[in-house]
């Protein structure tokens, strides 16, 4: 594993050194397009900040970066057991320190990613979609490609060069946007004061450097992350022991239309699969950050005669027809390979609704924090955290039923991350609307109307 | 707004005001299968409704129904689901031909027995 590990370092090392290059040219071209002949220090001097305060950021809190610019929300294991389970299942599997926190992003494509700084404080997020749409096996074959990259060191390299792209995207981004507005004026103005032909041609450099400087460093990004993703699929396949859950997962995957509407370039190649399915971006392998999911899937449907590496090696030797090595040299050599494991029966357990898409609604409802009681009569009451009082009236029965507001607020603590303190005042500021002047008061209502007290 | 459900049936209502909130898929549910959101909502005049869609958070369009009552639904335009003020859902589901008309009837006094 250690050589793994290593391989995978020194490769993030000179990727990094390449995506710096990048940003610092850009910073040159941009500050000298926008002040010659002296603005190019200036910029090259302010990229380095940039890339300074960027690389800090993305050690100490990139992880929650990722996870916000996603959308995603932390669960807990009474949210979603199953899902709890099959990771706890992998850090048992891949002996992780510590079982990855877990987070949901509300969409209906199925997808997901790890991030975090190490194994320690890893993180692993799954959409709503991939709940919706996988059995156990497929899920846990998703959840183990994850943990495989937590494994690899991947996740930190992954953060670090999602956010470096993001600010090399940023960046072009902001001058071309710049460009387009006052463009013409400065190009003007900068031609009559030096009379530089020079200054027009270094802007016209810069311009096609900015357009070209995302597009280099994703190319760099793909060549690395390539390998990644076969090797945290052979890993995923060592700790499953079922090549078949994965293969139909992705298979699942690939066959969705649904687009992740949030996402943006910077965290694309974080997920398993590219969110961003844009016209014609299938054709173009180029470009992609994943390797073509049906190459994944033909791979992981060939092993033969055992889960391990090498068997994972051998059938990429045979789908791709190459004696390249894709995975490295003492993983090829490990001792007692793992024999591979059946189907797991479908369990249906008594909790099971008629609607899947009831349950999802209902986990939707449970991260965000909503109560739910069942009233005597049989009716079930789902309250949201702003609801304001601390009884409801069953509309079935009349009957006035308690809402359990401590553990509501204690719920809605947990999932925000506020410390045991701060429940007692949500407790206090939930249950009662206090009259703020002796005169008519009005709140809006959940549903747009305004109530007077 | 809170969800009530019973018996595999799900509906939002907001307690303070009676209004209620049909998703596209409960209306299937009760409805039975395909039949589109505006088989409810009359073909009536198309407005743009002031409430805005609980889901999208667009606003919604509002259809002037004529029969039995001049009631006016507003529904997404995206077909999230259709809010009904109070009463106004009672009132639709008596004009309904008679086997969709028992059937919403018997799920929402399911629910809410004071209001159908
Ligand atoms: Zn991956
Ligand atoms: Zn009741
Ligand atoms: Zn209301
Ligand atoms: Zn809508």
């Amino acid at each position: 594993m250690w050589e793994l590990i290593q391989q995978n370092k020194r490769r993030s090392i000179v990727l990094f050194v390449m995506m710096g290059a990048i940003l610092l040219l850009l910073g040159y071209l941009i500050g000298a397009a926008f002040a010659p002949p002296d603005g190019g220090l200036f910029g090259l001097v302010l990229a380095i900040v940039v890339w300074g305060v960027m690389s800090m950021i993305s050690y100490f809190s990139g992880d929650s970066i990722m996870l916000n610019m996603a959308g995603a929300k932390e669960v807990t294991r009474e949210v979603h057991p199953q899902l709890y389970n099959v990771i706890e299942e992998m850090k048992i599997a891949g002996s992780l320190p510590r079982v990855p926190k877990v987070y949901i992003i509300e969409t209906s494509a199925p997808n997901a990613f790890a991030t975090g700084r190490k194994a320690e404080n890893a993180s692993i997020a799954v959409t709503t979609g991939l709940l919706e749409k996988m059995n156990r096996d497929e899920l846990q074959g998703v959840v183990a490609h994850e943990t495989g990259h937590i494994l690899n060191r991947d996740i930190l390299f992954i953060t670090f060069a999602g956010v470096m792209l993001g600010t090399i995207v940023i960046l072009s981004d902001m001058f071309l946007r710049g460009m387009r507005f006052g463009g013409s004026r400065r190009l003007g103005s900068s031609r009559s004061k030096n009379g530089g032909q020079g200054a027009a041609v270094l802007l016209v450099v810069a311009l096609v450097f900015a357009i070209l400087a995302p597009i280099m460093a994703q190319l760099l990004y793909f060549a690395v992350s390539r390998r990644r993703e076969y090797l945290a699929d052979a890993t995923a396949v060592r700790l499953t022991r079922y090549p078949e859950g994965l293969a139909s997962a992705l298979e699942k995957i690939s066959a969705s239309t649904d687009d992740m509407p949030r996402m943006n370039k910077a965290i694309a190649p974080l997920f398993i699969a590219n969110p961003i399915k844009a016209a014609g971006a299938r054709m173009s392998n180029l470009t992609s950050t994943h390797p073509p999911i049906t190459e994944r899937i033909a791979i992981l449907r060939s092993i033969a005669g055992g889960v391990g590496y090498l068997n994972y090696q051998q059938a990429y030797s045979k789908i791709k027809s190459t004696r390249e090595q894709v995975l490295p040299k003492s993983a090829l050599e490990e001792k007692d390979v793992p024999t591979a494991r059946s189907a797991s029966p479908e369990v249906v357990t008594g909790t099971v609704t008629s609607s899947p898409k009831r349950g999802i609604n209902d986990l939707i409802r449970a991260v965000n924090g909503f109560a739910f009681l069942t009233c005597t009569c049989g009716l079930k009451i789902k309250i949201p955290p702003d609801f304001g009082k601390d009884s409801v009236t069953c509309p079935r029965c009349n009957q006035l039923n308690k809402i359990p507001v401590a553990e509501l607020a204690a719920s809605v603590a947990v999932l925000e991350g506020i410390g045991a303190k701060g429940v007692e005042e949500e407790i206090k500021s939930e249950s009662t609307y206090k009259r703020q002047s002796q005169s008519w008061e009005s709140f809006k209502c959940a549903c747009g109307r305004t109530i007077q007290l | 707004m809170v969800a009530l459900e019973f018996a595999d049936f799900e509906v939002d209502t907001c307690l303070d005001c009676g209004g209620i909130w049909l998703d596209s898929g409960e209306l299937e549910m009760i409805l039975g299968q395909d039949v589109p959101i505006r088989v409810v909502a009359d073909s009536g005049d198309v407005s743009v409704s002031k409430r805005k869609c609980p889901v999208c958070n667009k606003k919604m369009s509002a259809y002037a129904t004529r029969s039995p009552r001049a009631t006016e639904i507003d529904v997404c335009t995206t077909e999230h689901g259709i809010w009904f003020d109070r009463g106004e859902l009672s009132t639709i589901a008596e004009s309904l031909q008679e086997p969709l008309r028992s059937t919403v009837l018997d799920q929402m006094r399911a629910i809410f027995t004071k209001e159908f």
